[in-house]
């Protein structure tokens, strides 16, 4: 699992992310937010990366 | 809380001012012709008029006041950036603005007591200047008005409100009212640097798109002594403000800058009374601390972005021009760097050796940095103000994955502090132009190069003294000199120049051109595109 900086563009990123937002009902959101993270594991690809990203997540609690 | 806790303010700083003199125009009832007529002394038209002072241009500054700062409020600016110190170092006043202010670059970003991220500005700097100094405008403000004066040359024309403009055929017509009557003035080219609120500009009906936020925020400059760290501080939710975000920064006179974001649905009056205020700091500070008020403002920003920087022999500059939110520090910067900009270009054109054309240049690049400084803050506010639940969300994940992962510090946005914009390719800079830094180089600086009269630098890396002596020519016709540096000098790593070529530095420390083997007849061909000669 990568934990150094490595999108390209963070205040790019977090801006496209919130626009992607407007207008979504709270549901909305949180569907739109599963949605992208089943995108994003399937550009990561790689199967021990994305259990570590699901064990971090869940660590963050 | 006890109920005997008592506020104090303390006295207004002492500001300086400046006496109304009565011009020549009045005693001749005829209109006289000036080259730039400045209205509205704050960082902006101060800033132009001591850059035209120093290339010897004759300005006549107009301010309705009589002295500096804001009516009303303690110090509307704070922090100073690298870029904006070069200029004032160039100008000569950057010595009294060090030795009064406090210097930094460190800034940290806080979620309750956790730190989430922190930067280092001075990472990124081979600047004889520091990446920041924090100092109240007025005292900038000040400075720049008695350097003005030093320089001579500049007509100060204090309580002398601009009450119409009109672009005219022959020239800029602008209607002067003073205590001793009214007058009118003619220009090649009137500057407006009136602000945020400019009349002139509204009564030209020009097109502003302007927005105003919800986030509602409460400045309250406070004089303590608590040995705090000289640093930017940051809460995005921080537990003395009810989970709100809180700024905390120090400038001069032990005076610290503390903003508190407030409910949106706040009303600003009850969240400024001093005892409203006075709990809340005690909640930051704790007890035992005593502490003055100096200034409470309470605010919701706005932004607005002028559609044309220059309509005809008009141009605007600062806050007039655009306003963005504080965080980061783009309006004060932006102003002084506008000017900048313009100086030089305005020089110039007056003394024939720059084309007309140049001033576009001035709308295409500061009316470029103004949009990428608009966007820069956009996103700072979206981060420190979510407006729904799934935004609150989101910053609830970075902050969470930014206590344990160095990948999420990166997304934390509590201000991203301003920098010298690049600007766009152009007719005037193929490639764009980009800002040096004030390096040191062979016993002298970039400043010190560029500090007299208005001339561009050609930078020659590993030259020989047949190549300078080729280049003699150019000198003697263009507003240039030339300067060969060795390719171990510090000021060639900062330009990232290999031996062999050459860097056209502009006035303003641009660069305008980087060419690779370049010919005589190639350097003047860029020159001549950078000055728009035919």
């Amino acid at each position: 699992m990568k934990t150094q900086a490595n999108i390209p563009d963070p205040d790019a990123f977090h801006a496209a992310w919130v626009e992607a937002h407007e207008g979504l009902s709270d549901a909305e959101s949180a569907d739109l937010d599963a949605r992208l993270v089943l995108l994003l594991a399937n550009q990561v690809g790689d199967q021990a990366a994305l259990l570590e990203c699901i064990a971090a997540a869940r660590a963050s609690v | 809380m006890t109920a005997a806790e008592t506020w104090t303010f303390a006295p207004a700083c002492a500001l300086p001012h400046w006496p109304f003199v009565a011009p020549p125009d009045l005693a001749t009832g005829d209109r006289i012709r000036y080259p730039v007529v400045i209205a509205g002394g704050g960082l902006a038209g101060l800033t132009l008029a001591c850059d035209l002072a120093r290339r010897g241009v004759r300005a006549v500054l107009l301010d309705d006041d009589d002295t500096v700062g804001v009516k009303g409020a303690s110090s509307r600016g704070i922090c100073y950036a690298q870029k904006s110190l070069e200029i004032f170092e160039r100008l000569g006043v950057y010595e009294r603005i060090r030795d009064k202010g406090i210097t930094w670059s460190v800034g940290r970003t806080y979620s309750g007591d956790d730190e989430l991220y922190t930067f280092n500005l001075k990472d990124d700097s081979d600047s004889e200047q520091p990446p920041f100094i924090n100092l109240q405008q007025f005292y900038l403000e000040w400075y720049l008005v008695d350097r003005i004066d030093e320089l001579a040359g500049t007509d100060l024309r204090w309580k002398s409100r601009v009450t119409a403009v009109r672009d005219e055929e022959e020239g800029v017509v602008v209607e002067v009212e003073t205590p001793a009557g009214n007058y009118a003035l003619e220009c090649d080219w009137f500057i407006d640097a009136t602000g945020a609120n400019s009349r002139i500009r509204d009564a030209l009906g020009l097109e502003l798109n302007a927005s105003r936020s919800t986030d509602r925020w409460c400045i309250t400059d406070v004089r303590f002594k608590v040995p705090f760290p000289v640093e930017r501080w940051m809460w995005i939710d921080a537990h003395f403000n009810e989970g709100r975000a809180a700024l905390q920064h120090l400038m001069a006179d032990d005076v610290w800058r503390l903003d508190y974001q407030m409910d949106e649905q706040a009303d600003p009056e009850t969240i400024s009374r001093p005892e409203v205020v006075g709990a809340r700091l005690r909640a930051q500070l704790g007890p035992g601390v005593e502490f003055e008020f100096v200034w409470i403002g309470p605010y919701q920003y706005r932004d607005h972005l002028l559609e044309r920087f220059r309509v005809g022999r008009m141009l605007f500059i600062g806050d007039s021009a655009h306003v963005v939110s504080p965080f980061g520090a783009r309006g004060g910067n932006n102003g002084i760097q506008d000017a900048a900009n313009l100086g030089w270009k305005l020089a110039l054109v007056l003394e024939g050796n720059a084309g007309e054309a140049l001033l576009d240049s001035y709308n295409d690049e500061r009316h470029a940095a103004a949009r990428e400084n608009l966007v820069v803050a956009k996103r700072t506010t979206r981060f420190l103000a979510p407006r729904s639940a799934a935004e609150h969300r989101i910053r609830r994940a970075i902050a969470a994955l930014a206590r344990r992962h160095e990948f999420a510090r990166s997304l934390t946005n509590t201000g991203r502090m301003a920098q010298a914009n690049a600007y766009p390719p152009s007719a005037w800079a193929e490639a764009g132009a980009r800002s040096v830094q004030n390096v040191a180089f062979d016993g002298t600086t970039l400043m010190a190069c560029l500090g007299e009269g208005t001339r561009f630098l050609g930078i020659a890396v590993g030259a020989d003294a047949a190549m300078l002596a080729a280049l003699e020519p150019i000198g003697s016709a263009w507003p240039i000199d030339f300067r060969g540096i060795d390719a171990a000098s510090p000021l060639a790593a900062h330009l990232g120049a290999a031996p062999g070529t050459f860097v056209l530095v502009r006035p303003d420390a641009y660069v305008a051109a980087t060419l690779v083997d370049a010919t005589p007849a190639r350097i003047e061909s860029t020159l001549r595109a950078a000055l728009a000669m035919p």
